[in-house]
């Protein structure tokens, strides 16, 4: 079984790819559109906040830097599709590899640490909590903050104009919906949200790395698929809550897989793992249908 | 008033494909005319809809929509002047977005769009209403997604939701074309409805002419890309099928062979 620290562990790390996960949604299904861009946004915004922190800003206003990285990393795969017509999962596949130069030249130096440097964890140790505890309170707050504001926005006129771009573009344009404006919008939100994950996973386990988004966007997927699976994705509430958990189970699911010594996993097989649960949750709820309508069939 | 003049138009220029859809189309529609528009396949009446809707560009021409040049804005800068119903039912909503968040994306047709909540409770009672006159019992189903809805219902809605603001010209790209005749007929004659009581300006492609002189006040039709005649008044009252293809038959010397122009 779990230890407690493993467990609050993986409750950490879920609520960060739940923003993650939030990301994908808005790309992914809100607009219809494939970004592999997160795998270098994410370390992108690492990159800049722990910079920006070793600099002496305010680790808050550094991850906010992040938070306008992202965007603008969002923004250039957005532009190179809308406006230089470049099919969009390519786009953001040269972003991609542009942002890898990018950030090594941000950080100067492939790795850097930030052990001693203050973040916006700091503060948070001073309350009397278990030391593994703060992060997990943190990022609840930071992530029930972000639910809460792309809800909101999801439900306003600009959000509803950006959910029909992505639906029925045709009718968009007909409404008089600038798509091409709102693919930009989208894709540059999208990878800001993104950027936010990636500063506060920097910040919890100290340090930042160029390496660090190799398969960010397969586990973004996995959550996002994992989570529609348990929760139906029927209202953006719904669809949102579903990001969230999806993240915290997958990463339960990876904690319990490296814990269980029965079948002898160890830490490098686990892009292995995460390959299988993402198969395995596009799979199943097909299967599961399957099944049902075979019952019900036999029964009529 | 909408008023196009020699309108050109050639897909896929200098390839063996290459098609002239429009080829000098010319034609005013002043205000308050409900103008249907007939020709045979090819002739040209979707891309010539395309063009007004600006959703493709023409070669050359200039179209002007109350006194504004729009030929070179595309889409989306046009919409607050020109509203459309698109022959497929599913292409005129978002079929996973509600009744309600549909009408609330309609109601703020070609104007800007803020951080606001998109369904506002005063629009509620409008919807309501609009959707009333429907009597398809719709108006109790404002949250439902619209991809419950038939086809019929769905074209229903595509139609109150062009109408919900204000516009210059309606454009309905045979928009009863896919539906089943009784879904088709009361599809049309709430065209008719909304058209007569908010005195719009309309343009209707229709295959068949038979609903062309039924409806409307004055019949185009147009062949190769262009208008070969233009009806309206007292020439046209009492106009029969048969009447319209000899008129077509005189006009080009041409025989029409194509059976669903006359069988429709």
């Amino acid at each position: 079984m779990l230890s407690e620290i493993a467990f609050y562990g993986a409750l950490e790390t879920g609520l960060i790819y739940g923003l993650v996960a939030f990301g994908i949604y808005l790309s992914f299904r809100v607009l219809d559109f494939p970004d592999l861009t997160v795998d270098g946004s994410f370390p992108l915004g690492a990159a800049v906040a722990a910079i920006l922190i070793i600099e002496g800003w305010n680790p808050w206003l550094a991850t906010g830097c992040a938070v306008l990285a992202g965007m603008a990393a969002g923004a250039v795969t957005a532009i190179l599709n809308v406006k230089l017509n470049i099919l969009n999962l390519l786009a953001s596949i040269l972003t991609m590899i542009a942002l890898y130069s990018v950030n090594l030249r941000i950080m100067g130096r492939p790795n850097v640490a930030l052990l001693t440097e203050e973040t916006v964890l700091t503060p948070w140790y001073d309350l009397g909590l278990a030391f593994h505890q703060v992060p997990v309170v943190l990022f609840t707050l930071v992530a029930i903050a972000s639910l809460v504001l792309l809800w909101r926005f999801m439900k306003s006129e600009t959000g509803l104009a950006m959910r029909a771009t992505g639906a029925n573009a045709r009718m968009a344009r007909a409404q008089g919906i600038a798509t091409g404006g709102m693919i930009i919008l989208g894709v540059a939100l999208s990878n800001g949200l993104v950027g936010l994950a990636g500063a506060l996973f920097a910040q919890s386990q100290g340090a930042a790395d160029v390496t660090m988004g190799v398969g960010v966007i397969v586990i973004g997927l996995a959550s996002l698929i994992g989570g529609e699976a348990v929760i139906t994705p029927s209202t953006v509430v719904r669809a949102l809550l579903a990001c969230v958990i999806g993240a915290i189970i997958y990463r339960l699911a990876i904690a319990f897989a490296l814990n269980a010594d029965v079948l002898g996993l160890q830490a490098q097989d686990l892009n292995l793992i995460t390959a299988v649960l993402v198969t395995l949750a596009i799979v199943l709820p097909g299967i599961r249908t399957k099944v049902t309508s075979r019952f019900t069939s036999k029964k009529a | 008033m909408i008023s196009a003049t020699d309108l050109r138009l050639t897909f896929g220029k200098g390839t063996p494909l290459e098609n002239p859809a429009l080829q000098g189309m010319s034609l005013t529609v002043n205000q308050g005319e409900f103008v249907t528009v007939i020709g045979s396949n090819g002739a040209g009446k979707s891309t010539f809809l395309n063009a007004l809707a600006g959703e493709v560009m023409v070669d050359s021409g200039q179209i002007i929509v109350d006194n504004l040049d729009v030929t070179r804005l595309p889409t989306h800068k046009r919409a607050a002047r020109v509203a459309r119903v698109f022959q497929d039912p599913l292409a005129g909503t978002c079929e996973n977005l509600s009744i309600e968040e549909n009408l609330a994306l309609a109601i703020k047709r070609g104007q800007s769009r803020g951080l606001t909540a998109a369904v506002k409770r005063q629009y509620l009672g409008q919807f309501r209403e609009s959707l009333a006159t429907l009597k398809l019992g719709l108006e109790n189903r404002l949250g439902d997604k619209m991809g419950l809805l038939s086809g019929g219902q769905r074209q229903a809605v595509s139609l109150l939701m062009a109408s919900l603001t204000p516009s210059s010209i309606l454009l309905l790209d045979e928009h009863t074309a896919a539906l089943d005749p009784k879904t088709a007929n009361f599809v049309l004659e709430l065209t008719q409805q909304i058209i007569e009581e908010q005195k719009l300006t309309a343009l209707m492609v229709t295959h068949s002419m038979k609903q062309a002189l039924e409806v409307g006040s004055r019949t185009v039709m147009l062949h190769q890309g262009q208008v070969v005649f233009d009806i309206e008044g007292k020439d046209r009252d009492g106009l029969e099928v048969k009447d319209l293809l000899g008129l077509f038959e005189k006009q080009r010397g041409l025989q029409v062979d194509d059976d669903s122009l006359l069988l429709g």
